[in-house]
């Protein structure tokens, strides 16, 4: 198994803790500052992470302007933890972003994850 | 949204080989993040050391860069996103250097504001005791916009890097100026290299736990009652809340809490100004209006929040007031002090700052 692979498995074991309260879901400035898009939330982008990682989505500029567009501000983590779940949502989008960033670096528009 | 994969892989490939080529995010090789210290003259040796990681310096650079960006968008549907990345990748490494130069100095009144922080900070350190080294010209860029972006292995390079300079400058302990590289050294570049035990600590935290940290030599300028913008890494990454208050209160300032503040407080957008300029507006101009709300006065302790809400200072009335511009008007006179007994001239770098370097 490369690293790569090893990662995508962590990253899916991760969001499997996700109880889909989306509290992180208001607080989120790029959600607010979209009005109301979730897919501009903590909740959304993992959501996304989660389907590009299994391939039931494709990779392409609207996804990636939701991904890219994560501020890493952390908001979203208070809420989480003040409501027992505890993920490090930033955190995950972060290595979600790793596994893209290399990839988009070399195939720009064609890159795939 | 529409392109925005391929405006991602550019800014990817123009950041990372910016910095393999020149070590600079902007792709500058002149050392413009020394301009500053035309003020004042550090140690050029010794510890603590003074790291800003050029943040402060290059906030004229990065608003012309976006600016330039943004005026670029209008032409995206007639050429195509690809062939205007390809005529700015070739000409970047040629022409980007003299025309972001010329355009960023239409910027001076920011570049002055940086300067000035700058130069707070260090008349505050010199007002509390303390009067670090500096780098200058060799003053590496910490690498955390490659973090930011997820380009791991071009971050551990940066990181290994500037533990490479730090180490044969001496190095036993930083101050650094802004939240981003404080979190880089103490969180992140441990993760790279292995032993990296190097005491950082932020300038706020270095004054608000020296125990008498003299009055403002002045207060003509300063602002009575001032609203607390926190920064997200300042706050929920470091976990530091307490010391910019310290500071205040020491300064004789009243701080104002807005609704979302300290480990809640909400973010200026920043972050993905890179490259999504306009989410960027309207992420600062909702913070902006709730800070404005609270009070006309608006402190910051960070060069990205700096220049996200300073660009609405004139829609919305307010001032927008970095840490280090306070504190250039209550000790200003400090530098002209700590001016006389020049270091640098000593090779050694242990000199009468040297001796006169409190310990923190």
């Amino acid at each position: 198994m490369n690293r790569d692979e090893a990662e995508r498995k962590r990253l899916l074991a991760e969001f499997a803790k996700c109880r889909s309260c989306r509290f992180c879901v208001d607080v989120c400035p790029t959600y607010q500052a979209s009005c109301g898009v979730e897919s501009f939330s903590g909740y959304g982008r993992m959501q996304i992470i989660k389907y590009l990682l299994t391939g039931l989505l494709e990779f392409d500029d609207a996804l990636t302007y939701c991904l890219y567009s994560c501020l890493q501000c952390r908001r979203c983590e208070v809420v989480c933890k003040s409501k027992g779940q505890n993920l490090d949502i930033c955190d995950l989008i972060q290595r979600g972003r790793r596994l893209l960033s290399g990839r988009l670096a070399r195939g720009g528009r064609h890159a795939k994850l | 949204m529409r392109n925005s994969k391929l405006l991602i892989s550019q800014a990817l490939k123009t950041i990372s080989g910016n910095l393999e080529r020149t070590g600079d995010p902007l792709g500058l090789r002149s050392p413009y993040w020394t301009r500053w210290t035309r003020r004042i003259d550090l140690p050029r040796h010794g510890s603590p050391l003074l790291f800003t990681a050029r943040m402060y310096q290059m906030l004229p650079f990065v608003v012309q860069a976006t600016e330039m960006a943004e005026k670029a968008a209008p032409l995206v549907p007639a050429l195509s996103v690809k062939t205007i990345a390809k005529v700015v990748e070739i000409a970047g490494a040629a022409a980007a250097e003299p025309i972001l130069r010329l355009r960023a100095r239409r910027a001076r009144d920011l570049r002055n504001r940086a300067e000035t922080a700058l130069a707070g900070i260090v008349a505050a350190l010199a007002a509390a005791g303390i009067l670090p080294g500096y780098l200058y010209e060799k003053e590496p860029y910490s690498g955390v916009l490659l973090y930011d972006l997820g380009m791991e292995a071009a971050a551990a390079s940066a990181a290994r890097g500037v533990h490479q300079t730090l180490k044969e400058a001496g190095v036993d302990t930083v101050i650094t100026v802004d939240p981003h590289t404080t979190f880089m050294l103490r969180q992140v570049y441990p993760r790279y290299i292995p032993g990296f035990r190097l005491p950082v600590r932020h300038y706020l935290e270095v004054l608000a736990g020296v125990g008498a940290m003299p009055k403002p030599l002045r207060r003509t300028g300063l602002p009575v009652r001032i609203v607390m913008h926190d920064s997200c890494v300042m706050t929920r990454d470091l976990g530091v809340v307490a010391p910019a208050r310290t500071v205040l209160s020491r300064l004789g300032i009243e701080v104002v809490e807005p609704e979302n503040t300290k480990t809640d407080t909400a973010c200026c957008g920043g972050p993905v100004e890179y490259a999504f300029a306009d989410l960027s507006r309207s992420i600062s101009c909702i913070r902006a209006a709730e800070l404005a709300g609270a009070c006309r006065n608006v402190l910051v302790a960070c060069p990205i929040c700096l220049i996200n809400l300073m660009k609405h200072e004139k829609d919305l009335g307010i001032r927008v007031w970095d840490m280090g511009e306070l504190l250039f008007h209550a000790f200003a006179s400090r530098l002209r002090e700590a001016a006389p007994q020049r270091p640098s001239e000593e090779p050694d770098g242990k000199g009468a700052a040297g001796v006169r370097a409190a310990r923190i």
